[in-house]
């Protein structure tokens, strides 16, 4: 069978790297804990507002903060309880966000939204709007409002909708294990979501290092017209939305452009999962799955609530092995280092990676011998060496945006493959920030 | 031997060269392009760093904007005085003398001041620090110490002692490239003269300040009432001084309860 692929790209070690056989067959084990915090500014855009003060009490769904902008989406409290704060808190962004702080009273006494109804009889016009009711974002990472997303500017045509279930970043196993568990939860989704667009055809992409996950897939999508599957080679990041719709559909997002202008729109299968939950049960996105892994007595696939702390969700995991190194949200080739493990896992976090001290070493730089292996493993096409040389010598802002520095997607590859360890993905991320933080003040 | 063959010879080619070289010269009259020597001279008198602090990208482009009237003499900044007295010597142009300026970092916040807030253990940039999770030190404003600005600074003048930058102001240049890659805008350009400063700029209130490192200004505004000479004010919680007011007399410096004033 023809299996689809892009151009760059790695292939982590898979006994060494890839980590993902520790929890492939964890089943996923729902958990709430004591006390959750809330942020505020989970998706992109426009932080919501708190419409709840210190010491009311709140039920399960019930809307804790209201959008701002037409990008804004609602927030919803994940336990039932009592706000315990409202306050600002420094989590793992540069600046401090809003939280809502609640104490779980372990009723989960719920608050629901109207459901639409069945898959078929759900009015079209009526989806996107109860996306957004539903506080709905990328699950996959980014946290793009999916509403907005979903909304196709006039004059724009989609043909095509990816659900992307590669999960090509390493550690991580949250997106196998709900398609193993419930398809037809991400068949429904993507139903509602080909349905709410208007878009006749959607593929569901995975790597074919998850052969259960496709077996599985292509049964639930059996007598499903429209809706394809395509299994691609197992490649890092395979599950990049530009990368994927090369892969699949051998077009070109434009620089600087969205996946529409490629007449795509991609969502993460745990999109399209709570997408079916909130429009058929009505209940809006107070969990979401999380691989926890690592240094952790038994790492677990784990349904958490929204605003859970690291170590909540580790101490059910059994607690650590030994002290950890380093912590990270995401996998370990593109996910972020958090400060202490009390930070809060919120919508766009789909994996907490704890690495011991062995594992967490950190090389000395050495001098680029030039060979040329980042400029062949970079997805982008960027030439990662000379990012950095003109960064290092420099700092030259300029000549990096000139060198297309805001195409990086800070996927790792560069310093994966690097024999001389130069540390190009950080030094170009950092970079890439800068610039665009200075663009937007401009 | 035939002496008539070498004649030949020689004759040929001697008529070649005279030939050519009669070409050559009136080429050289005919397509010539003026050159400006004094270029030559400018290149030699500017510091020659290459630091793009004059907004031409390197040495040879301000030589040139400078012969051609473009660039102000006094744009080469690492150069000095020196550099601004032979540039007007050889343009023929009198040069206001600039106030002489250096950076200074307005952070007291070393690893035994400031507190952390967790420990970075990531890859020595100040810019990947300030971007995980706020900062690694308790104040916003601190000196980050992972050394940013000792590697953009071409003269050797900036040193990371103690978790802070220190800058020896004999080396500096006043070339601004420190004060460029600071993600926490802590380094400042001051003149040379305003020997008084107060080395915060944390603003939040006291109570916060003082959490957060043990020589923030707390606004407690003695320094204010201290200066005879209205020249240091409490605004937004941080003392500023007026360096036009300012007689460095030092009274401020000895009042000041958490010594973030300091006489260089």
């Amino acid at each position: 069978m023809r299996k689809f692929t892009f151009g760059g790209g790695i292939h982590p070690l898979s006994d060494m790297h890839e980590g993902k056989a520790e929890t492939r067959g964890r089943e996923v084990i729902a958990f709430a804990p004591d006390q959750v915090v809330i942020p505020m500014d989970m998706h992109l855009g426009a932080p919501s507002v708190p419409t709840v003060a210190k010491g009311d009490t709140v039920l399960l769904g019930q809307v804790i903060a209201t959008p701002t902008g037409a990008r804004g989406i609602p927030v919803h409290a994940s336990v039932s309880g009592t706000v315990s704060d409202v306050g600002m808190r420094q989590l793992v962004g540069r600046a401090p966000s809003m939280c809502v702080v609640i104490d779980n009273d372990h009723r989960d006494e719920w608050v629901k939204l109207t459901p639409l109804g069945t898959v078929e009889t759900a009015p079209a016009d009526q989806i996107i709007p109860a996306i957004q009711q539903a506080g709905i974002c990328g699950l996959g990472g980014a946290c793009f409002p999916t509403h907005a997303k979903m909304t196709i500017p006039e004059g724009k045509v989609v043909d095509t909708l990816i659900i992307n279930g590669a999960e090509c970043e390493t550690f991580l196993t949250a997106d196998f294990r709900l398609m193993l568990e419930t398809p037809d939860r991400v068949v429904q989704g993507t139903r509602l979501a080909m349905r709410g667009m208007n878009v006749p055809r959607a593929i569901i992409a995975i790597e074919d290092n998850k052969p259960e996950a496709i077996d599985t897939m292509r049964e639930a999508i059996k007598g499903q017209s429209g809706i394809e599957l395509a299994v691609m080679k197992t490649k890092y990041p395979q599950g990049g939305e530009k990368y994927l719709i090369s892969s699949l559909l051998k077009r070109e997002v434009p620089s600087g452009g969205l996946p529409l202008d490629a007449h795509v729109v991609v969502l993460n299968v745990g999109t399209a999962a709570v997408i079916s939950d909130a429009i058929l049960d009505g209940k809006p996105l107070t969990t979401r799955i999380v691989t926890v892994t690592g240094a952790v007595k038994t790492p677990s696939n784990l349904r958490v609530r929204i605003g859970t702390s690291i170590q909540d969700a580790v101490a059910f995991c059994g607690g650590y092995t030994e002290p950890p190194a380093r912590i990270f949200f995401g996998g370990s080739m593109s996910g972020i280092a958090v400060p202490d493990d009390t930070m809060p896992i919120t919508k766009a976090n789909n994996g907490v990676v704890a690495l011991t001290e062995k594992q967490a070493v950190l090389y000395e730089e050495s001098p680029c011998i030039r060979c040329g292996r980042c400029v062949r493993a970079c997805p982008a096409r960027l030439n990662p060496f000379q990012l950095k040389a003109v960064l290092d010598v420099n700092d030259d802002l300029v000549e990096a945006e000139r060198l297309h520095i805001a195409e990086c997607c800070v996927c790792g590859a560069c310093s994966y493959v690097c024999p001389a360890r130069r540390t190009l993905s950080s030094t170009i991320k950092a970079a890439r920030d800068v610039i665009a933080a200075r663009r937007m003040a401009r | 031997m035939n002496i008539t063959a070498i004649l030949y010879a020689v004759g040929l080619l001697g008529g070649m060269g005279i030939l050519a070289g009669m070409l050559l010269t009136f080429a050289d009259s005919k397509f010539s392009v003026p050159v400006d020597e004094r270029e030559a001279r400018v290149r030699e008198a500017v510091s020659g760093a290459n630091c793009g602090v004059c907004g031409y990208p390197g040495c040879d482009a301000f030589a040139a904007a400078v012969v051609r009237g473009e660039a102000p003499i006094t744009g080469c900044i690492p150069g000095g005085a020196r550099t601004i007295e032979a540039l007007s010597e050889i343009m023929g142009l009198n040069a206001e003398g600039k106030e002489p300026m250096t950076a200074r970092v307005l952070c007291l916040g070393n690893n035994d001041t400031v507190k952390p807030r967790y420990e970075y253990t990531g890859y020595k940039s100040c810019r990947l620090a300030s971007q995980l999770s706020g900062s690694p030190k308790k104040c916003y404003v601190a000196c980050l110490g992972q050394g940013d600005c000792v590697r953009a600074c071409k003269f050797d003048a900036i040193r990371i002692v103690n978790g802070l930058a220190v800058i020896d102001e004999k080396k500096c240049t006043a070339c601004e490239q420190c004060v460029l890659v600071c993600p926490h805008n802590v380094i400042k350009m001051q003149p040379l003269s305003a020997t008084v400063l107060v080395r915060c700029r944390n603003t939040q209130p006291a109570r916060g300040s003082r959490e957060a490192c043990l020589a923030a200004c707390i606004a407690c505004k003695r320094c204010e009432k201290a200066c005879q000479y209205d020249a240091i004010h409490v605004q937004n919680n941080c003392a500023i001084i007026d360096v036009a007011k300012c007689t460095r007399c030092g009274d401020c410096v000895a009042v000041c309860p958490s010594k973030c004033i300091i006489m260089t």
